[in-house]
């Protein structure tokens, strides 16, 4: 529901960066969004078209990578992924005592730039 | 030219929620940052917990909507220090917003600040603003299957405030599953039932709200 601030929040970073470096443009932008993010990739390629016109990203175009969610089960000690949005119990043994390593991500990775 | 940046998304917002959570605790305020879904009942919990403490602690209130002051009408006819944030869309508030915000504040002043969040059951779990704990409010009138439908905000959330029990006989909801599906998604959640329309549960809330502000 928030895409726009992500994605002003990215153009932010991005356009930020190359300002600090003296890149005059920018071609790509790589982010890493996980499962439970609470962000939709669709809605994020939406807002970023929307907030870049008129910046050095004009012409940017945005890769996303969705990140499963996974971690590790303390019961069962085994490591596990899923795609859901979010996790209840262990998919192996069914156990709550697990830590989520994965699937919160909302990060930029990389930049093509000139 | 490729270049790696690994930077988070929410650096920016996260850095002045840092911000704020200093000069929060400079001044000495503890401060909630209350979620619900639209109506669930927050401005009726802080009309409450008001009352509660009135005497016993200093309470200011920040209302975030995304237009209009009738919050800010009805915490301010308490005699209570409140600033409206109208987020003009915006479906959250965030760390910039809060920052702007306390300007108008004089925190020294303060026990308790409690900001009153956009209602919406997604984003406003997303953005710190600077706050020690998050709070969620939840009417039983939603239905029992929120906490599965919408797991950030329960995983977030410090306390689970399970509001309009008065409603419970005239709804179909398990109020048990919602506990227990909230606890599997946060073990450590805080659960309280209240009715902001009765009273019944307020004081225990308050009472638990009130050991950590002090
Ligand atoms: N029956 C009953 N009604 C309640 C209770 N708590 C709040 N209400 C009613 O629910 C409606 C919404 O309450 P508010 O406190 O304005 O809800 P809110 O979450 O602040 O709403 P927004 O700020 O618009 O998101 C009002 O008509 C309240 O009188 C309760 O415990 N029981
Ligand atoms: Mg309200
Ligand atoms: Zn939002
Ligand atoms: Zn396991």
């Amino acid at each position: 529901m928030h895409e726009v601030s992500i994605a002003l929040s990215l153009l932010e970073i991005a356009t930020g960066y190359c300002k600090r470096e003296g890149y005059k443009g920018i071609e790509s932008i790589k982010v890493k969004i996980g499962k439970a993010s609470g962000v939709l990739p669709q809605a994020l390629f939406f807002a970023f078209d929307a907030v870049k016109a008129g910046t050095i990203a004009e012409k940017a175009c945005l890769t996303i990578e969705e990140i499963p969610i996974s971690g590790f089960c303390n019961s069962c000690s085994s490591n596990f992924s899923v795609e859901e949005a979010y996790i209840l119990f262990c998919p192996r043994c069914g156990d709550t005592s697990f830590r989520v390593e994965t699937g919160r991500e909302l990060d930029i990775y990389e930049m093509e730039v000139f | 030219m490729k270049i790696k940046v690994v930077t988070r998304i929410m650096e920016a917002n996260d850095r002045i929620a840092a911000e704020n959570k200093k000069f929060f605790n400079e001044a000495g305020v503890y401060v909630i940052n209350l979620m619900s879904a639209p109506g669930a009942g927050k401005t009726s919990l802080i009309e409450r917990t008001i009352k509660e403490y009135q005497g016993k602690l200093r309470v200011g209130v920040i209302e975030g909507d995304i237009a209009g002051t009738e919050d800010a009408q009805r915490i301010g006819g308490l005699g209570i220090p409140v600033i409206q944030i109208n987020t003009g869309g915006a479906c959250h508030l965030d760390a910039n917003m809060i920052n702007e915000a306390i300007v108008g504040l004089y925190l020294k002043d303060l026990d308790l600040l409690i900001i009153e969040n956009v209602g919406n059951l997604v984003c406003p779990a997303e953005f710190k603003v600077g706050e020690d704990m998050k709070v969620m409010l939840l009417s039983v009138t939603e239905g029992d299957d929120k906490p599965l439908k919408y797991p950030l905000m329960f995983q977030e959330s410090s306390a689970l405030v399970l509001n309009k029990i008065d409603l419970l006989p005239y709804t179909n909801v398990d109020i048990g599953k919602i506990k227990k599906n909230s606890l599997s998604l946060n073990p450590t959640l805080k659960i309280f039932e209240v009715s902001c329309k009765t009273g019944e549960g307020i004081g225990e809330w308050a009472e638990w709200l009130q050991s950590l502000v002090r």
